[in-house]
């Protein structure tokens, strides 16, 4: 193979990635140094709208201990040799494995794979990047401890310390993913070690269990940053009830949305429902086993009369409320009282749980695993909904407010439909907060349509941005237009802060939008 | 209680010593995965079964036996599938399921070995 087809990361020179590469044999043995093209194939399949050419690694690290990847750290410092890290690689519709740019080097910590500790009485947990929610789960049912995860919805393959540093979020009370971080120990770009919170007290009892340490709080730097690399962290887990009652509420207009998210509001907030709640657009609750072709074979976006179809064939609705109680059994006799009284109100409300809930099929039998924090990648089935392989995930905050919400729905239909692409789409609810959150599914197969939706989601960030609504998180192919939509004031304190902690630019370079 | 699933107390009267032994629990020792081979079954309800399992239809049923002189070519296409993806289907690097694993499963996967494995995850048992 003639050396110019060779990959190298940016401004590195040929002589120096060799010995950066025969340093990074010495640190890991050869085996954990992947450079053959058949060997990095597996990091450069991407989901969202970009060139393949632009996501393709130069080599791969698997480092199995924190010392290694202090000493992989320096020499990258040394030959300027820049990493992109991951920890499962599988937040698939943001990214997946792939580099943020053609040339780094994947610093792949799916190996670092050990459950440090789990403490049933605090509940709480250590764990090193590569556990996966499947392994933590196994080994809780292994030692009958219990306590319950939260997962996002990939929960099997991917794991907490990646999601939540992605500061993905779960259906559980524990939801809010970061919320329930505590504790981290990261390697900076200097090759120090540093742990926060509590951690910096030698044979510190409460790492896990206090968050806030002495000073400045700075565990957030490290979540969607390149400040550095975070090779443990500590995580608290739910314990189980006593019982548990998942529910369904189904709505069957448009506009109905509006009425929910305002009778949901209190009752999220006061904590009468503690769980991460989600309001299910027809098409994502269909999408997760039925195929669009079964209803429409057209190109532009799914028609009306098409969506009411499947709500007539599926039983579902316009919008569909997935929720749960948790506690005693009185507990929830109490709180059911409550919810029904409010949903019930208007009369517009179809309220379900147990056998009726059950037998309505669609997408109860996986919400009610995911509100219990069980393993499960029913979701996955969006993917067929389209075909082709193509997804991005376009996620706006919003706040719970029915005008609010109903103002973005229309806005995200309206762009969507420009495009020909269909509303697939929920609202996650979290305290006060939603994650709107849309599967932009299109082929990816084919490169008109993948065009046609990298516009689109490009259009959906500007548009969203002029009406005040930001996004929470983006896959790399639009990490630096939506860290624009923040500002440049804020865009220059990261950069302050890149500089300082990472003066040779060296960890996951444009890491949402942040460079030297 | 109908409809609502009450789980069984985690409180073990007069089995103090069993609560003691469960405390204990926060001594293991860690779990180092990274060196440990998994057996075929197990790679796959961990990774594949919960897309592949006929029940959860996401993805295609893959543990049907093939005839023997197919096994060449259907375990190229599941091993190119695997570690490169296709459409839906994510890649599954090195670091998730190391080469023997993957050959092993393979092997399990042509042969039907793992035709009628387990598909259902623990969590989908009663509690």
């Amino acid at each position: 193979m003639s050396t110019t087809q060779r990959i190298l990361p940016k401004g590195v020179s040929e002589a120096d990635f060799d010995a950066a590469l025969v340093r990074f044999r010495e640190i890991l043995g050869a085996d954990s140094v992947l450079t053959e093209s058949d060997q990095l194939a597996a990091y450069s399949k991407i989901m969202m709208a970009g060139d393949d050419a632009d996501y393709i690694p130069s080599a791969a690290l698997l480092p199995t201990t924190t010392e290694q990847v202090q000493e992989i750290v320096r020499t990258c410092n040394q030959y300027k040799v820049p990493i992109w890290t991951i920890s499962t690689g599988k937040n698939l519709g943001y990214g997946s494995a792939a580099p943020g740019e053609t040339g780094q080097v994947m610093l792949d910590l799916h190996r670092m794979n050990r459950i440090l500790d789990v403490d049933p009485d605090v509940c709480t947990a250590l764990l090193e990047p590569g556990v996966t929610y499947q392994q933590l789960y196994d080994y809780i049912k292994e030692h009958d401890l219990k306590l319950w995860l939260d997962p996002p919805a990939p929960s099997a393959i991917a794991g907490p310390v990646g999601n939540t540093l992605d500061r993905g979020v779960g259906y559980t009370p524990y939801g809010e993913h970061f919320m329930f971080q505590c504790g981290m120990e990261v390697v900076l770009a200097n090759g120090e070690v540093i742990r926060t919170g509590m951690g910096g007290i030698e044979n510190s009892s409460s790492w896990q269990v206090f968050k806030w340490g002495y000073g400045p709080y700075i565990d957030g730097l490290f979540t969607q940053s390149n400040y550095g690399i975070v090779t443990k962290m500590g995580l608290w887990l739910m314990p189980e009830p006593p019982a548990y009652r998942p529910f369904i509420i189904q709505y069957q207009d448009p506009e109905d949305i509006e009425e929910i998210v305002d009778v949901l509001r209190p009752l999220r907030i006061a904590q009468i429902i503690p769980n991460a709640v989600v309001i299910v657009h027809t098409l994502w609750d269909a999408g997760t086993h039925v195929v669009r072709k079964d209803y429409y074979e057209g190109s532009d976006s799914i028609p009306r009369e098409a969506i009411e179809r499947i709500k007539a064939d599926e039983g579902i609705g316009e919008w569909n409320v997935y929720a749960a109680l948790y506690g005693t059994p009185e507990q929830i006799e109490v709180n059911w009282k409550i919810v029904e009284q409010a949903f019930g109100a208007s009369g517009k409300a179809k309220i379900m749980h147990g056998e009726e809930a059950e037998k309505r099929g669609g997408g109860f039998e996986y919400r009610s695993a995911l509100m219990k924090g069980d393993m499960n990648l029913q979701e996955f089935g969006l993917y067929n909904w389209r075909g082709g392989g193509g997804s991005m995930w376009f996620a706006p905050v919003s706040q719970a407010k029915g005008s609010e919400t109903k103002d973005q729905t229309e806005l995200a239909q309206q762009i969507l439909g420009k495009y020909g692409f269909d509303y697939v789409a929920e609202y996650i609810v979290g305290w006060r907060d939603m994650h709107h959150v849309i599967d932009l599914l299109y082929n990816r197969q084919d490169p008109e349509e993948t065009q046609r939706a990298h516009d689109c989601f490009a259009e959906l960030i500007d548009e969203f941005a002029k009406r005040g609504y930001g996004l929470y998180r983006t896959n790399t192919e639009f990490m630096e237009q939506v860290a624009g939509t923040f500002g440049e004031p804020l865009r220059e304190v990261h950069k302050t802060l890149k500089n300082a902690l990472d003066p040779n630019g060296i960890l996951s370079p444009g890491k949402s939008g942040i460079r030297q | 209680m109908q409809n609502t699933t009450t789980v069984p107390s985690r409180h073990l009267p007069s089995r103090t010593l069993g609560a003691l032994a469960l405390a204990g629990a926060l001594l293991l020792p860690p779990v180092a995965h990274a060196s440990e081979a998994r057996e075929p079954s197990e790679a796959y309800r961990q990774v594949c079964a919960h897309c592949h399992a006929p029940d959860k239809a996401v993805g295609p049923e893959i543990t049907i036996a093939f005839p023997e002189a197919a096994w060449e070519a259907r375990g190229n296409y599941i091993r190119n599938t695997v570690r490169h993806g296709r459409a839906a289907m994510p890649a599954f690097r090195a670091a998730k399921i190391s080469d023997p694993e993957l050959e092993a499963l393979i092997q399990a996967l042509v042969s039907g070995e793992l035709d009628d494995a387990p598909v259902a995850d623990a969590s989908n048992s009663e509690e």
